[in-house]
């Protein structure tokens, strides 16, 4: 069943497997998915990771089951005017004269996503409003009550019927379509369209619009794909002041922490002795590797200015929060035999000097690399070089573009042999994770 | 399965639509929940409300930055074992001697079960139909919840020291429930193996209905002006924004005066430390 569907949600960033396929099928065998909206909830528990994976999903789910493709830069409503199924669904509702294009798509969307908690919801509303509704005042309004309660009554009936369907009818009708859009060239499922999964296309149980418990599917949905909470911060974007925090979670996770339980052999004997050789394994806690950062800043090109002020206050924070120590040093474009501890690169500290601090330093470079080739001497390179020795867990973190690069003779060299990183929100993942590797020893 | 129906909150607990669907959807495929969400959103509140509501036994492991997996599964008390082994041996020269011997209440060294602690996990498992809580799994170790997905997608603890396994079939599956508060990140093979569900924050009707399941006699004109200022510090990008905790607070404090002196209290903004955290974003609430 549905075996191109993890290639098409996997080439929207989604993580969608054989596993996947084989926990729908068993949602299927369970009962779980009885409409589409059904099928939307499931797949997107089974699917989605992150609150930041509901917008792609939401599209991938889309054009896989609508065939509503939304091109970039494209709303949802005007992809979904664009779909056959919309054109469709419009077909078979009687529209009033006045409705506007949003509402129909609120109305289009919200049939979509009626799941059978939905359905479950407008039954169990029905009664309780019949229960409390037997005695209206007037008997003409009461009539009419009467009339339209009796029709939707009529309309929620085959809803419920709906939901009892055989699972092998719905499982036969799934298959047809899944037949159909291997051999229709890009066809789509005209699930609705063709009476499929929903029969809420008919303008069934949410024409009165009674609708309980939480806004409906649709506005959900179109929430989600407009909503930037569920659309990342833009990980190829430089380090700036709206993405330091992000980047500083992502610092967050090269602090080293622990459970582990040891065995305090020196104590353990001592005891065992004092208690006349019985022994009593002392235990003792491993001790957590404390944070400590060597921070490197070329703060010398004006190609460097902007980055310098964010890249201080993003360890500033990163020392509040949890690094102990945080040595800071700059340099301009490249180091010779030292580095400067102030800003105004005054006071000199030799390279000795550094390279004494301890191993379990993390080493930050930040710095464009990017000189004339005659600054990079190969003096220079083999200081480089002695940090990257000294240093097991260092990385360069470089503000120009990635793309640019290959380009900078001198960037090239030195991403040889230093780990080099784009000094951007994703860059500083990527240099966590090279951090976080086990270290050669 | 009796314990696989849809559950929709009680009376004390609004489940919104979606969470209550995937929660259902986790009890039905038999695989953990895991809940994110802004704090004060009711994360934890599901399984006990839930556990509480359909009278079913609730294992709670509260994970910590210490935490392991051994405290979630199973501990093997060495010291327990060792010091019987001991006292096997002393016991022997004891009664040559012809002194008493020492108790080992009634732990026997060869039977390795006697040493063998259970932790709420085991536990769980050895009781059907129960409901086991993981909160706050973004505080353990890194390691923490890759040590728990042979367990998760197998079902089957296996117990070391003693080659015990627990194991339970998908029929009785307690439900699981996970929260995270986004603190680090988890493996993505961990998130695979659960129902993933991210908690919005509730829109105010809903709001409305969840502030009703808590108190029953508030003044209506008191709640318009109480979530008037609610939402309107949740849009001011404060620091930390107030959530559905806070505002319950706050609603039980007001409740304590006459509905007059509560309003002007509202309207002075007194008593704010309730909603809002911090120095800074107290002296913007102040300015409003």
């Amino acid at each position: 069943m549905f075996p191109s569907l993890p290639h098409t949600f996997r080439e929207h960033g989604l993580q969608a497997d054989v596993r996947t396929l084989l926990l729908l099928r068993k949602s299927l065998e369970r009962g779980l998915v009885r409409t589409v909206g059904d099928l939307y909830l499931v797949l997107k528990g089974l699917i989605t990771n992150d609150p930041k994976d509901y917008g792609p999903f939401t599209e991938a789910f889309y054009q896989y089951f609508l065939d509503i493709d939304i091109q970039p830069g494209e709303k949802l409503e005007q992809a979904i005017q664009r779909s056959r199924i919309y054109q469709e669904w419009l077909e078979r509702q009687d529209i009033p004269e006045d409705e506007d294009d949003e509402k129909l798509v609120d109305r289009f969307l919200n049939d979509i996503h009626l799941s059978s908690y939905d359905i479950q919801q407008v039954l169990d509303g029905e009664a309780i409003f019949r229960d409390d509704n037997p005695d209206m005042d007037d008997p003409a309004t009461e009539d009419q009550e009467a009339t339209r309660n009796e029709a939707e009554a009529e309309a929620l009936r085959q809803a419920a019927d709906y939901s009892n369907m055989s699972l092998e009818e719905l499982l036969a009708r799934m298959r047809q379509i899944a037949d159909k859009q291997q051999t229709n060239h890009r066809g789509g499922s005209h699930w609705i369209g063709q009476g499929g999964v929903s029969p809420y296309g008919h303008g069934g149980a949410a024409v009165g619009g009674i609708r309980l418990g939480g806004p409906g599917g649709g506005k959900m949905a179109r929430k989600v794909i407009g909503d930037r909470q569920f659309y990342p911060v833009d990980l190829k974007m430089p380090l700036q002041d709206d993405n330091i925090d992000v980047a500083l979670s992502f610092l967050k996770g090269i602090e080293e922490e622990s459970a582990q339980l040891l065995l305090d052999i020196p104590n353990t004997i001592k005891e065992g002795v004092r208690q006349g050789g019985l022994f009593l394994p002392v235990e003792q806690e491993k001790k957590e590797r404390k944070v400590q950062i060597l921070l490197l800043i070329d703060n010398g090109g004006r190609s460097m200015t902007p980055y310098v002020r964010v890249v201080l206050k993003l360890f500033a924070k990163m020392k509040r929060r949890f690094a102990q120590d945080v040595k800071t040093y700059y340099f301009h474009n490249t180091i010779y035999g030292g580095a400067y501890t102030d800003a105004a690169r005054r006071e000199f500290e030799a390279l000795d000097k550094l390279l004494a601090n301890s191993a379990d330093y993390h080493v930050f470079v930040i710095g464009d690399a990017d000189m004339a080739p005659y600054e990079l001497s190969q003096a220079s390179i083999g200081q480089w070089q002695a940090i990257v020795a000294r240093f097991p867990r260092a990385v360069w973190l470089n503000p120009l573009r990635e793309r640019y690069w290959e380009y900078a003779f001198t960037v090239s060299i030195i991403k040889s042999f230093f780990p080099m990183f784009p000094l951007t929100v994703g860059g500083m993942e990527q240099a966590v994770l090279h951090l976080n590797k086990k270290i050669r020893s | 399965m009796a314990h696989t129906s849809l559950w929709t909150g009680s009376d004390h607990y609004l489940c919104d639509p979606e969470l209550a669907q995937a929660f259902h959807m986790a009890r039905v495929l038999g695989m953990p929940l895991l809940i994110e969400g802004e704090p004060g959103t009711g994360k934890t509140e599901l399984p006990l409300q839930y556990a509480q509501d359909q009278g079913l036994d609730l294992f709670l492991f509260p994970v910590g930055s210490k935490s392991v997996v051994e405290q979630f599964v199973a501990k093997f008390d060495h010291v327990k074992y060792l010091r019987d082994s001991q006292v096997e041996v002393l016991n022997a020269q004891r009664e040559e001697k012809g002194m008493a011997p020492l108790s080992s209440g009634g732990r026997r060294t060869e039977q390795l079960d006697d040493y063998v602690l259970l932790g709420p996990g085991a536990q769980a498992y050895l009781k059907p139909h129960s409901v086991l809580l993981i909160d706050e799994i973004d505080k353990a170790p890194r390691e923490f919840p890759n040590d728990l997905l042979f367990a998760l997608s197998h079902r089957k603890f296996i117990l070391p020291e003693s080659g015990r396994a627990v194991e339970v079939s998908e029929a009785d599956m307690p439900a699981i429930v996970i929260t995270s508060n986004r603190e680090q990140e988890l493996p993505t093979a961990f998130k695979g193996r659960c129902i993933y569900h991210y908690i919005r924050f509730p829109e105010p009707a809903t709001m409305r209905e969840i502030v009703a399941r808590h108190f029953t006699n508030l003044e209506p004109l008191l709640l318009d002006r109480c979530l008037d200022l609610f939402y309107q510090l949740r849009d001011l990008g404060l620091e930390r924004a107030p959530s559905t905790r806070e505002l319950l607070s706050w609603l039980k404090y007001l409740q304590a005066y006459d509905p007059e002196r509560a309003l002007e209290q509202v309207q002075t903004r007194t008593g704010m430390g309730i909603l809002v955290k911090t120095q800074k974003d107290l002296a913007r609430v102040l300015r409003l």
